[in-house]
């Protein structure tokens, strides 16, 4: 296993970044130029006042993009992967909340979101169990990351080994 | 792993603040332009009220033995019952294909029509479906509804529907007088605008647009909604 990482580490680091970074891109860009529909949509959650929430859904598409795109480039990948992983575990609390509270939403996270019709309620729940097993898989990457972020095509590059010399 | 831990060190703090820095700024510009877009949005939806043409007034009643809903037009042989929040994007749709249809069945008193105007969105509902009510009194009620689901702004509970844009909203459809702008602003309606949310369990009502045809649920077949197919099923009963 560990020898399978070592050999394998450049390439499985850049498959993850990529992964990563490209979900959180591709959620952040379908839902920036969507405002009201991604503020309606943590609104939905009835975690935050309204106010709030409607920043936050503002906020959170901009904020998957530029994480996306640093994890893709390779730079500050550190902190990218901390904010990244963060941001996942934010998203399988959120929804474990929801789905605990009783409420049918849809979770919003590539766009979309709000209330949904109560006929539904298995459909949903099935749903909020996907969405936390495929955050839970995104933060798992992240930490992957974390502990072995230099790959390759990535701007940051590690230091050269001082051990070896 | 130890290897990868000595990676990047010493003189690039820099690079961290600035990367930080550059992440901060996407994301605030991010949230001001999506504020400034919302609002100036909201504002323009006015002028979409311009040239309103009114219809005759029509009295309505409220009936607590249907759910506090407002009746126009009883005792025709059609009788249609509506259940709207003001702020519900499908009600919205439904109202651009079926709305004319619908004030055409009340204006040549083909049918009643019950409305249950709801407020279970939020507190902006709350306030609409008051100043709804107070069109009501004025007999302005099927404009003012109009009138309410032109402006309606994408974003639930902004606060767009507060005491002095309903008002404005008034102005652009016959509702200039003290009566009704002191009735929207004191929330004089309240009490009736919480009987009619408060009847949704009563007759099972779980969502909006819920839309019965003498008392008989009514759903739509089709993915959208078409005043052809909504007509049939009126004419059916």
């Amino acid at each position: 296993m560990r020898n399978f990482n070592n050999r394998y580490q450049n390439i499985l680091t850049l498959i993850g970044r990529l992964i990563l970074g490209g979900v959180l891109l591709v959620a952040g860009g379908l839902k920036a130029f969507k405002p009201a529909e991604s503020a309606n949509a943590v609104a939905a959650y009835k975690i935050l006042p309204t106010q709030l929430a409607h920043i936050a859904g503002y906020a959170l598409p901009w904020l998957e993009i530029a994480i996306g795109l640093l994890l893709i480039i390779g730079v500050s990948l550190r902190l990218a992967t901390i904010v990244a992983g963060g941001i996942m575990l934010l998203f399988v609390a959120s929804i474990i909340s929801v789905w605990a509270r009783g409420l049918l939403i849809d979770c919003g996270c590539f766009g979309g979101g709000g209330a949904i019709d109560p006929a539904l309620a298995a459909t949903v729940h099935r749903t909020y169990f996907i969405e936390i097993m495929r955050d839970l898989g995104l933060a798992f990457i992240a930490l992957y990351l974390y502990f072995f972020p230099y790959g390759l095509f990535s701007i940051e590059k590690q230091a050269a080994p001082i051990e070896e010399r | 792993m130890a290897k990868q831990a000595k990676a990047t060190q010493g003189g690039d703090h820099f690079t961290r603040w600035l990367v930080i820095g550059m992440v901060a700024l996407v994301v605030v510009t991010g949230v001001v332009f999506s504020v400034t877009s919302s609002k100036t949005k909201a504002e323009a939806s006015f002028t979409a009220l311009k040239g309103y043409t009114l219809g005759a007034e029509v009295k309505g009643t409220v009936d607590v033995a249907q759910g506090s809903g407002l009746v126009l037009n009883p005792g025709a042989p059609i009788k249609i019952d509506l259940w709207e929040d003001p702020q519900c994007p499908v009600c919205r749709l439904f109202e651009e294909a079926n709305g004319a249809y619908i004030d055409d069945l009340v204006r040549t008193k083909k049918a009643t029509v019950v409305f249950h105007v709801l407020s279970f969105l939020g507190d902006d509902s709350v306030r609409a479906s008051n100043a709804a009510m107070c069109a009501a009194d004025e007999g302005r009620y099927l404009d003012f509804h109009k009138a309410l689901y032109i402006v309606q702004p994408p974003l639930e509970n902004s606060g767009f529907f507060n005491g002095p844009n309903l008002i404005k909203i008034g102005s652009y459809v016959g509702l200039k007088s003290k009566s009704f702008t002191d009735c929207v602003s004191k929330g004089s309606k309240l009490a009736v605008v919480q009987a009619q949310t408060d009847a949704m369990q009563k007759y099972n009502v779980r969502g909006t647009p819920t839309v019965f045809i003498n008392d008989k649920l009514w759903v739509r077949k089709s993915g959208t909604f078409d005043v052809n197919e909504f007509r049939l099923a009126v004419e059916a009963g």
